[in-house]
């Protein structure tokens, strides 16, 4: 037997050494070809994004947005992007594994992503300690861009996004009394529901009634009959669509006509296709609004279904513009080093991208205006 | 010189896969007394989880929150083992992993401790701790050639190499003495063994309490690896994916466990350039191995195979 234990220590270590010697050429890649090269400036971005597993949508609906923002860069002349994308299959500890490998390559300029705030962050940690910038394309939980100097979102929080859709709601409607209903298992959810809470506390509205619910769970009607009997003005659900949609079908079903306020995760087409009828009356405020009729919206529409078949959604839309703003900022600081471009993107000011004017605050949060949309007569139209 | 070998990178994932290797363990040893547990989440969970605020809240230092936490994990190994140990087989696995449902859900609505599902943020992460305590002495990682990362990761990986090895050491000395000959004789035959003499709770709690605990030291590393956690790191996924390791490896041996660990880790990093696919791939392999080696691939008859080809390549030398 012991010759067994001696033999599974010559395989660990023999398996440690092999992984500590296979270091990749890419580490000690020269710089040279980042650089300028007959006017256009070459650089590789990085991109960890959730390709696989259970959330594999909001990844591909990413990495689609930032591979047509690519082509079309490109093709303008100025900058050359390379991605290097890598999948983080939405997990915190695949995410750094990934994220490691990206920062190890000299070559790569900045980072795009994680998906998921629980993976954002453990990584941005990482990323701004080794002095590499870092921007969240789908990451809305608070305390994100406070990380550190390097580290940067385009994604609306929901601080900046539920207060507005609040405060347009309660005036139209005059509501006193709202109900509270989130999933208190998820990131996205739970900090909505604190910004939501505090808004309406805020705005002087009397809470009736606070209701929880978890992921993938299907009957609500223990906590809607409570809501019912509360007899809300106005109901503020923080969910993602997939619950959110079916929350609502059963809370219309249930005789609750008053109108639901949701958050960032609550805005998506699906909604209509799940709650059909029952979705008139959802108020949500976003930085995306596919309906728009601003050419640029239009365009982006109509070259996104082309090239993979279907409408985009707003991470595809919020990917698509940080490319633009990586792009921008890799212009203005003139060539691919990871200091200048650090500079040059934390001084994006009034960048005129697809979502509207964009800026990024003294700690890399977002600046910008929100839309506010409403659900009426089964489509998205803005609120008035 | 040495700078040039060392990848972050890879140091990375070579930790990952010495704390997967403390959980494979941590299953294999119940598993060794004929108890499938299911618990390693939670117990991950907990450790982690003590470990993490004892050190935020209480600035003590990474090494006894790391004890502390693998020493909570093991008491309430203790205190679950007791009466979930009247069942056996599928019941206790069921019991268990409903004990790491209920772990994970209060980790989500003990707000006030926990922050919920948004998780903890800010845990000192142990190679830069160390970073911060060499220079206090006077050491730069300079000294020997290396950028401050490679220090901090190397550093990891060292201690977490000696902790893995400390513990492989303890579970091989443990299965030789009369205590390990009691686990097995447990799991062969349970009124066999009792009719012999031996304390059969006392031993399955014995064992069940030290699974809990490697869980628990594991989890603790991990937090202070990652210096970020929240519960989805703890869900049901996960204990899925540590029994893999074990029964993918071979669980009648200890050696199946590290192996399946260091495997199964290591596959979809290296599987990164197809991408999308890795893990279709992951899961294939998964199945045909299966199909194919229902007792893992590494059992004790493969390896009395490697003995005698080794000796009788010695014999003739």
């Amino acid at each position: 037997m012991k010759g067994i234990f001696q033999k599974s220590f010559t395989v660990m270590v023999v398996l440690m050494l092999f992984l500590l010697t296979a270091c990749s050429g890419s580490s000690t890649g020269d710089e040279g070809s980042t650089n300028t090269d007959g006017g256009t400036i070459q650089a590789k971005i990085g991109v960890v994004s959730y390709l696989t597993g259970a959330g594999a949508a909001y990844g591909e609906a990413i990495t689609n947005g930032l591979k047509l923002a690519q082509s079309e860069i490109n093709e303008q002349g100025e900058v050359n992007i390379d991605l290097v994308i890598e999948d983080s299959a939405g997990e915190a500890e695949q995410a750094l594994s990934a994220a490691q490998k990206l920062m190890n390559d000299e070559e790569i300029l900045a980072i795009i992503g994680p998906t998921l705030s629980t993976e954002f962050f453990a990584v941005a940690p990482e990323a701004d300690l080794n002095g590499i910038s870092i921007m969240g394309t789908s990451t809305t939980a608070e305390g994100i861009p406070e990380i550190g100097d390097y580290v940067f979102r385009n994604s609306i929080p929901e601080a900046l996004a539920i207060p507005t859709a609040m405060e347009k709601a309660v005036e139209r409607t005059g509501a006193k009394k709202v109900a509270l209903i989130y999933g208190n298992d998820d990131v996205l959810t739970k900090s909505g529901f604190d910004t939501m809470k505090k808004a309406a506390e805020e705005m002087g509205l009397e809470i009736v009634t606070i209701e929880t619910f978890q992921k993938g769970q299907s009957d609500y009607n223990a906590q809607l009959t409570k809501i019912k009997n509360a007899n809300p003005d106005l109901i503020l659900a923080s969910a993602l669509y997939n619950e959110g949609a079916v929350i609502m079908d059963q809370a219309r079903k249930m005789g609750i006509e008053v109108p639901f306020v949701g958050g960032n995760g609550f805005n998506s087409p699906q909604v209509l296709e799940i709650a059909g009828e029952a979705a008139n009356g959802l108020i949500v405020a976003t930085p995306w609004f596919g309906e728009s009729e601003d050419p640029k919206v239009v365009e982006f529409n109509k070259k996104f279904e082309e090239a993979y078949g279907k409408l985009p959604d707003q991470f595809a839309a919020q990917a698509y513009d940080a490319l633009y703003i990586y792009a921008d900022a890799l212009k203005r600081a003139g060539e691919a080093d990871r200091e200048l471009f650090h500079e040059a993107l934390a001084e994006t000011k009034n960048f005129e991208g697809l979502l509207g004017n964009f800026s990024f605050d003294e700690i890399g949060d977002v600046v910008m205006d929100v839309k506010v949309v409403e659900i009426k007569d089964g489509k998205f139209v803005e609120f008035q | 010189m040495l700078a040039d070998f060392i990848n972050p990178y890879h140091l990375q994932i070579a930790s990952f896969i010495l704390i997967n290797i403390l959980l494979a363990i941590s299953v294999y040893v119940p598993l060794s007394s004929g108890q499938l547990s299911l618990g390693s989440a939670g117990f991950m969970g907990v450790g982690a989880y003590t470990s993490a605020l004892l050190t935020i809240h209480f600035d003590l230092p990474i090494f006894v929150g790391v004890l502390v936490g693998a020493a909570v994990a093991g008491c309430l190994g203790i205190i679950i083992g007791i009466p979930s140990l009247r069942l056996s087989g599928v019941y206790l696995a069921i019991a268990t992993l409903g004990l790491g449902e209920v772990i994970r859900v209060i980790f989500v609505n003990w707000e006030s401790l926990t922050k919920g599902s948004i998780g903890l943020t800010g845990i000192p992460q142990m190679g830069r701790e160390l970073l911060k305590l060499a220079r206090n002495v006077g050491i730069e990682p300079a000294m020997f050639g290396l950028r401050n990362n490679q220090f901090v990761y190397l550093m990891v990986f060292v201690i977490l190499l000696i902790l893995v090895i400390g513990t492989i050491w303890f579970v091989f000395r443990q299965q030789n003495s009369r205590i390990g000959r009691s686990f097995s004789s447990i799991q062969m035959d349970e009124k066999a063994a009792e009719s012999m003499g031996i304390n059969i709770t006392y031993f399955k709690v014995l064992s069940f309490s030290q699974g809990a605990f490697l869980a628990g030291l594991a989890g603790a590393l991990f937090a202070h690896v990652m210096g970020y956690i929240s519960p989805s790191d703890f869900s049901y996924h996960r204990a899925v994916e540590i029994l893999i390791f074990t029964v993918f490896g071979g669980s009648e041996v200890i050696i199946g466990s590290i192996f399946g660990a260091i495997f199964l880790t290591l596959i979809p990093e290296v599987l990164r350039f197809v991408s999308e696919y890795r893990y279709i791939i992951y899961g294939i392999m998964l199945v045909i191995l299966m199909a194919v080696r229902p007792q893992g691939i590494l059992d004790i008859h493969l390896l009395s195979k490697f003995k005698r080809l080794k000796r009788s390549k010695g014999g003739v030398r």
